[in-house]
């Protein structure tokens, strides 16, 4: 009965982390950047490109991931019938969080789910990284109990909840369909990609298996330290598990903390890069992959903080803000990382932040 | 492993409302503590209230008093 009663409690979540570990691996397999399975990040910047938002020739692609992760939310919320269109929840500052959320992650080089994914390949420099990210959810969890909030949504009508999934299906039909209006990579990662009837797949499996089971990153690493439920956790540990299983079984796990396939060594700003991410993900209620999914399921204030996760990738391009991978020139090993501006865009995301938290807390302005 | 007992969940709209009502319980010695909202449940911010199925009365008063706006209230077995 103790044993049903686990299962029943942790079985979906540690299923969701298996299912998306090996998704990650058949996406790899089949064409997708190395340790890049899956990445929220970078498949929003990809999608960024593909569409013009910004110029960065190497990163422009329509990533059918994100469009199958969006729609397999909405298909299993509305099959559980869990659908709820809502908004109304502070829709600007979810912007600016959405857009800093991700001029973090591009200056780490991943989401919180490819941090797991790199792990998984032995990436060493990765770890900066989740230290980082523990660092910045511990920094949200204390405004948290301080009162921070973002204030409620309310119930809208459907077509706002079906806003972010009726754009996926358009951005769909342009690659399918009109793919001379768009732009794709010839070289560099947005060049590297599976076929994408099988990153569509992938994406609906995920998407659906993660809105059933609420599979989050930063709300794992929250519910661990603020209730000590580490079930969300239990999650990703089954995706990094898996992925290094896997990636040992196909040769391809390498236990280094250089030379790793998109991923830098300049280890204190991948670390604030994720600090950034992760008290972002805070105070937004959830990490990337979470944002999309409740968008799936009709939060019109998700489908907003998507959007501005597609523009701070624009802007980390167009400002040349993201992180550049370490490479290998003329046999001379080059560490990548952040210039200047990338420096100052982190240190002025966490005076935004900062600013966006003091002014939503208790005693502060209320709204009416 | 614990067994599962028959509780009182209280959702909330917002994370700041289930602080609040962990911060109000405890300062009135009122029984509970916060949980991840159960799976067969759904809320917007994933914290909820878990406390002995007799303290709704209560509750629901001492919530409206302070302002807190509860999302439910359900009981089941967490």
């Amino acid at each position: 009965m103790r044993e049903n009663n686990w299962f029943r409690e942790h079985g979906l979540i540690l299923l969701t982390g298996v299912v998306v570990g090996i998704a990650a691996l058949v996406l790899t397999t089949s064409g997708n950047p190395r340790n890049m399975g899956f990445c929220i990040a970078c498949f929003e910047r990809d999608i960024a490109g593909a569409l013009g938002l910004h110029s960065a020739d190497k990163v422009q692609y329509i990533r059918p991931e994100i469009i199958g992760i969006v729609l397999g939310a909405l298909l299993a919320a509305v099959g559980a019938k869990e659908f709820r269109a809502k908004a109304g929840s502070s829709p600007a500052c979810r912007f600016i969080l959405g857009m800093f959320v991700m001029i973090g992650a591009l200056v780490f080089l991943g989401c919180p789910l490819r941090m797991v994914i790199r792990l998984g390949g032995g990436d060493l420099t990765a770890v900066a990284g989740l230290v980082g990210f523990v660092a910045g959810i511990l920094v949200g969890i204390v405004f948290l109990r301080k009162g921070f909030s973002l204030g409620r949504a309310y119930p809208v009508r459907q077509g706002e909840g079906l806003m972010l999934p009726g754009l996926m299906v358009v951005l769909l039909v342009l690659l399918l369909v009109f793919p001379g209006k768009l732009r794709f990579s010839e070289a560099g990662p947005g060049s590297m990609h599976a076929f994408w009837a099988i990153s569509l797949a992938a994406g609906l499996i995920v998407g659906a298996l993660a809105q059933r089971s609420r599979l989050c990153m930063a709300g794992g690493i929250r519910d661990a330290v603020m209730l000590r439920d580490f079930r969300l956790l239990s999650g990703f540990l089954a995706i990094w598990v898996t992925v290094t299983i896997g990636n040992l079984i196909l040769g391809n796990y390498n236990l280094c903390a250089v030379s790793q396939p998109i991923a830098h060594s300049q280890y204190l700003w991948s670390a604030l890069g994720m600090a950034l991410a992760g008290w972002g993900s805070v105070l937004l209620g959830g990490c990337p992959l979470r944002q999309l999914i409740l968008a799936g399921e009709g939060n019109g204030d998700s489908a907003v903080t998507v959007l501005g996760m597609i523009i701070g990738a624009a802007v980390s391009h167009n400002f040349g803000l993201a992180g550049a991978a370490d490479s290998v020139v003329d046999g001379v090993y080059k560490v990548g990382g952040i210039g200047t501006a990338g420096m100052a865009a982190v240190i002025f995301g966490f005076v935004v932040l900062l600013v966006i938290t003091v002014t939503h807390l208790p005693g502060k302005e209320h709204a009416s | 492993m614990r067994t599962k007992q028959m509780r009182l969940v209280v959702t909330f709209y917002t994370t700041a409302g289930a602080i609040a009502a962990e911060q109000l319980c405890r300062k009135a010695g009122l029984e509970g503590r916060l949980i991840s909202v159960p799976r067969c449940l759904t809320s917007d911010c994933g914290i909820a209230w878990s406390a002995p199925p007799d303290t709704r009365a209560v509750l629901e008063q001492r919530f409206r008093e302070a302002g807190i706006e509860a999302a439910g209230f359900h009981e089941l077995l967490v």
